[in-house]
């Protein structure tokens, strides 16, 4: 078995060389499921994902087909979840994948870099959604609310928009955008706290439905602040946001000897930035997990009266994991107002909030891989396949009416992603330990 | 010193009196029972001990403090660590894990140290840790530290549930019917670790208790309940010769089985 999963990997790196493109990376794809779920022995199966890498990379970097991509979470996932590989293994070729293999193939094709900033912001965001739903048990269906927050926090500050209601020198330059973030996690923080009160005194579907509409409330908000003062420009939106401003980041990379032009150049940088918030946001989120504080949010989840026995109060302990939640959200907020330089309300739908529910339920909620793996699905789902698939119906088809080109079914995909979850998979793709206990005693 | 003194606690849910007028006292380090026919509204009286209800008349003093009202987390913050009578443990947790839950209000991290885990949140984790395995080595569950809660045997679930009312450390502890469904040995071990409790850490107990030999052997007092009132209260040698609570348990078509 051994000797096969190396034959087929040597050979897909071949093809990845003399043929790349889509079929060879569906090859490549087909090797690395034999190499993830044949029986090798973790040291041939170190040595045979790292040569995946190897051959994904150039594959990426001579084809630029997003499929690669998808190999490549492959073997994220493939390191995170298998047993017995070696700590620093998993480490090096982790750290390999996102800040090598993702920058080369981001060269070769913008749009890998635009898919690796959404499912990091995706990712930071259902990662502080997990807090909420997956520790604390609240299912919060307003979440994209405190996103938006968030992004016109800084939308607002970092473009002509406050000279509307405010004396001074606006837009603010892009270095202030450190600072806003800061003041996003304050300002999201707040708004969890003004929902979270009434909303948080209500439990399970009561809560689902009050966080929705007061969801949508932000939402509206957004929409109608135009006037009588004009705060937030209404559905037009608010152009161009400021970017920080990255002469340094430009230097560093010139000594690496990393050519960036301009529009490279930027994309490298948020994926950098988007990446270095994850590991912050997955830090945060694995301390606050072994915490009294995340411990309180499990109790109150499993039981209410008993964790009140023991002290720990309701409101606040839910406010608390609701605050925690929006601050996340808020953060990426920012990023995400200045990586697209345009913030207007219609990314705030419930369909956003949704979306990142589904990327904690289908990652498995409470998990934190799992919510890194459903953002990482999902937007590639959402952003990628649907679209590749599309282009391709609309390509072999002509004659086929525009009502039935895939990307319009999108949400039917993701509700069929869904329901197929629940019935092969309830616990979640990469379940965690508590959850799957309680759902083995349902 | 009193520990508990409970005076006209009234609770009604509708037309029902679930608990009517009951004053009683418990005096610091006694072993108090608590006996009655089935629906005779011990829970409910827990439920009031403990905040879980409010008592609609009537008040409840701790150690001397007005207690009335609290809600449960403040009850429990005063120092009463309870049981419930069907358990009440934190199953997807490991058994050290729902100890560590119950020393909550003893850990003390602020939530920024908690987020960064600073040098004092691990200090104070660790100190936690610590202090959760000899609290589970007492109670003899400590080599069960790292399993889940829900795969634990039944009789070592009640004793996790009381261990996890000592980690809050309890200066005064309701145990509700902790004999359930216990074998006459495991009984005894239970009297034994009762008694213990109160000999080596001074804490005043409260039980709910179905099983008349222990609840004979064990208590200082009892009270009876029945039909929400108190009908006797007393020694347990008072309590049996007493002719109410001979007809409530055995006679005059009184529902529910006696011992």
């Amino acid at each position: 078995m051994s000797a096969l999963a190396f034959a087929l990997n040597l050979g897909y790196l071949a093809l990845a060389f003399l043929a790349p493109g889509a079929l060879s990376n569906l090859f490549g794809l087909g090797a690395l499921l034999y190499t993830a779920f044949a029986r090798l022995s973790p040291n041939a199966r170190a040595l045979n994902l790292a040569l995946l890498t190897l051959a994904f990379t150039l594959n990426l970097q001579r084809s630029g087909n997003t499929l690669g991509l998808i190999g490549l979470v492959g073997i994220l996932v493939a390191l995170t979840t298998l047993p017995k590989i070696p700590t620093w293994v998993r480490a090096l070729l982790g750290l390999a994948i996102l800040l090598l293999s993702v920058p080369i193939a981001g060269f070769a094709n913008t749009f890998i870099f635009e898919l690796g900033i959404q499912i990091g912001i995706y990712a930071a965001m259902a990662l502080g959604l997990n807090v909420v739903v997956g520790m604390a048990g609240l299912l919060d269906l307003g979440y994209a609310a405190f996103f938006a927050v968030g992004a016109y926090t800084w939308a607002i500050f970092g473009s002509e928009q406050a000279k509307n209601f405010l004396q001074g020198n606006f837009p603010l330059p892009g270095e202030y955008m450190y600072l806003f973030m800061g003041i996003a996690i304050v300002t999201t923080a707040i708004t969890g706290l003004l929902i979270g009160l009434p909303a948080l005194r209500l439990r399970g579907d009561y809560l689902a439905i009050v966080t929705l509409g007061l969801g949508e409330v932000v939402r509206i908000l957004a929409n109608n602040l135009d006037h009588p003062i004009n705060i937030t420009n209404g559905p037009q939106g608010i152009t161009p946001v400021q970017r920080p401003p990255i002469d340094g980041f430009r230097n560093l990379m010139a000594h690496l000897g990393v050519p960036l032009d301009r529009t490279t150049d930027y994309q490298l940088f948020f994926y950098l930035l988007v990446l270095l918030m994850i590991g912050l946001v997955v830090l945060v989120n694995v301390n606050l997990a072994n915490s009294r504080f995340g411990r309180a949010w499990v109790a109150i989840r499993e039981d209410e009266i008993a964790a009140r026995s023991m002290g720990i109060p309701l409101l606040p302990t839910k406010l608390l994991a609701f605050m925690t939640g929006a601050a996340f959200s808020g953060v990426m907020g920012v990023i995400f107002a200045a990586q697209r330089t345009f913030v207007s309300p219609e990314s705030f739908t419930l369909l956003a909030s949704i979306t990142i529910l589904g990327m904690v339920i289908l990652g498995g909620m409470g998990s934190i891989p799992g919510a890194i793996l459903g953002a990482a699905a999902l937007t590639i789902l959402n952003l990628d396949i649907l679209k590749t698939f599309s282009e391709f119906v609309r390509t072999s088809f002509p004659q086929l009416p525009s009502q039935v080109d895939p990307a319009k079914y999108e949400r039917l995909v993701f509700g069929l992603v869904l329901v197929l979850m629940m019935i092969f998979r309830p616990e979640g793709l990469i379940p965690e330990r508590r959850h799957r206990a309680e759902m083995e005693e349902a | 010193m009193k520990a508990l003194e409970v005076q006209g606690a009234t609770k009604r849910f509708g037309g029902l009196v679930a608990v009517n007028n009951v004053s009683l006292t418990v005096n610091q380090g006694e072993i108090f029972s608590v006996i009655g026919p089935n629906g005779a509204g011990k829970t409910t009286f827990f439920n009031l001990l403990t905040g879980i209800y409010a008592p609609d008349e009537g008040r409840i003093f701790l150690f001397g403090k007005d207690i009335t009202g609290f809600p449960p987390d403040r009850v429990a913050k005063e120092g009463v660590g309870r049981t419930f009578q069907n358990i009440r443990l934190f199953g997807a947790m490991t058994v050290l894990e729902n100890l560590l839950v119950g020393m909550h209000v003893h850990i003390r991290v602020p939530y920024f140290h908690a987020l960064f885990r600073t040098p004092l949140a691990q200090r104070e984790e660790r100190r936690a840790k610590e202090e959760a395995e000899r609290l589970l080595a007492y109670v003899g569950l400590l080599h069960r530290k790292d399993e889940l809660a829900k795969n634990l045997p039944y009789g070592e679930q009640r004793k996790l549930e009381i261990a996890r009312a000592l980690a809050l450390k309890p200066r005064l502890l309701l145990l509700d019917e902790p004999a359930a469904g216990m074998n006459p040995k495991e009984t005894e071990e239970l009297q034994a670790f009762i008694q213990r409790l109160r000999a080596e850490l001074g804490i005043t107990v409260v039980l709910i208790e179905h099983d008349m030999r222990l609840v004979m052997r064990i208590s200082d007092r009892i009270a009876v309940l029945e039909y929400g009132s108190k009908i006797a209260e007393g020694t347990p040698e008072e309590v049996r010769k007493n002719p109410r609570v001979i007809e409530a348990y055995l006679g005059k078509g009184a529902a529910g089985g006696a011992a």
